[in-house]
């Protein structure tokens, strides 16, 4: 079921999963629970952000060993990293802008960029961008170096979104979310799937935060007022039932593949 | 297998809105007591106090705590006073998706001034002197920003 074009490729299956709503529901929702988690560690726990970010780094250099020495997707694996990419990457933002004093437009500015390098050189070195043959060790290195630059600059983007316009969540809900719409318009309408693809990865991120913030801000403040553990314990349901059921389609698609 | 995948996924969707709907509409008549926490004070000091409210809109809930801080650290109870700002800095992070966009620069004030009353009190060592000026700039930026002074 799964076609090896060339030899060169050995014993390496795809890495990482389809790209279906599922996919996009347990993203966003990882992005919350994710900056939810790590808020929690550094102020009620009482870590402070320079520990909470040490830990999450740590977590994060672990996650990534399990992942690339896995020799296909494995969903805990992939979405376990994620979250922690998502985690690590807001963190490099927030220290930027909070440790160093960077302004938000520089930071922006320098993810973007550093991005598109990113891009380039994948391309350069690989004549593709396809997440859908993420099958040797370098493009899955590209992968991650990628996705962990598209959660620092939405971030930045989203912060400075707030900041600059003084978008709320829940304006800042609806622009993201229409324009995550219009990329799916877009790539329904003949666009890049790769293009299309990273654009909605950079944007489901601020997307993500506003819908958290509307679910747990106070009611004062306009959102919903269930809080940050009701919020982070519903998607965190959410990402657990959907992890599950892509672990147990992967189990039942490779044991019926051991019978054959 | 493809038929597996075809039943499998909306199934799981299905169940996935249906827990997000019945969570989030089960707790609807149960949140004025959980985020009352929160919200609670903030409403019922704007109403007692009458005072004038700032960009941020009313702050005085927060400023109730710093004040309690002051007075701790007026005492001389500076382990009492670190405890007490702990408080303040749940609250205001807690906040900052709600507050910052009403005025990201006087946002950006108070969090600074909270930043070095925490930094204070949190000191290896606190030193009375640097914690009573760190509280007092503290209450400053609260009611400048509240235009009391």
């Amino acid at each position: 079921m799964i076609t090896i074009p060339t030899a060169s490729y050995s014993n390496w299956l795809n890495k990482v999963p389809e790209v279906t709503l599922s996919f996009w529901i347990i993203k966003i929702m990882s992005t919350t629970v994710g900056e939810t988690g790590a808020d929690f560690l550094a102020v009620n726990v009482g870590w402070g952000a320079g520990v909470t970010s040490a830990v999450m780094a740590t977590l994060l250099a672990a996650a990534l060993f399990i992942q690339l020495r896995a020799r296909r997707y494995v969903p805990w694996i992939y979405w376990f990293t994620v979250v922690l990419v998502s985690i690590v990457g807001t963190q490099i933002t927030d220290l930027l802008t909070d440790g160093l004093g960077v302004s938000l437009y520089v930071s922006t500015a320098a993810f973007a960029v550093t991005l598109a390098t990113i891009f380039f050189i994948w391309y350069r070195a690989e004549r593709t961008l396809s997440i859908h043959d993420i099958v040797t060790r370098r493009r899955e290195l590209f992968y991650w170096a990628a996705i962990l630059c598209t959660f620092a600059l939405g971030t930045a983007a989203g912060d400075l979104a707030t900041e600059a316009l003084g978008l709320g969540f829940t304006r800042g809900a609806l622009v993201f979310g229409a324009l995550i719409g219009a990329t799916y318009a877009a790539w329904r309408f003949g666009g890049g799937a790769v293009l299309t693809f990273w654009v909605g990865y950079i944007l489901t991120r601020p997307f993500g935060a506003s819908l958290g913030d509307l679910l747990t801000q106070a009611k004062t403040y306009g959102g919903l007022g269930l809080g940050a553990m009701l919020t982070s314990a519903i998607f965190l349901s959410v990402i657990v039932i959907l992890v599950a059921v892509a672990q147990f389609e992967m189990d039942a698609v490779r044991s019926s593949q051991a019978i054959e | 297998m493809s038929a597996q995948h075809a039943s499998v996924r909306p199934f799981t969707l299905l169940s996935v809105s249906a827990l997000l709907a019945f969570t989030v509409g089960c707790s609807k008549p149960a949140t004025p007591g959980a985020a009352g926490t929160v919200t609670a004070p903030v409403q019922n000091a704007l109403s007692s106090q009458g005072i004038s409210v700032s960009k941020l809109g009313d702050l005085s809930a927060f400023r109730s705590i710093a004040s309690d801080v002051a007075t701790l650290v007026d005492t001389g109870d500076l382990s009492a006073a670190k405890n007490r700002i702990k408080d303040l800095e749940v609250v205001w992070d807690d906040a900052e998706a709600g507050l910052k966009p009403r005025a990201a620069g006087d946002w950006h004030l108070l969090d600074k001034a909270i930043d070095n009353a925490l930094g204070a009190l949190r000191a290896n060592k606190p030193n009375q002197a640097s914690c009573k000026t760190a509280t007092a700039d503290l209450l400053k930026a609260f009611d400048r920003l509240q235009g009391k002074v």
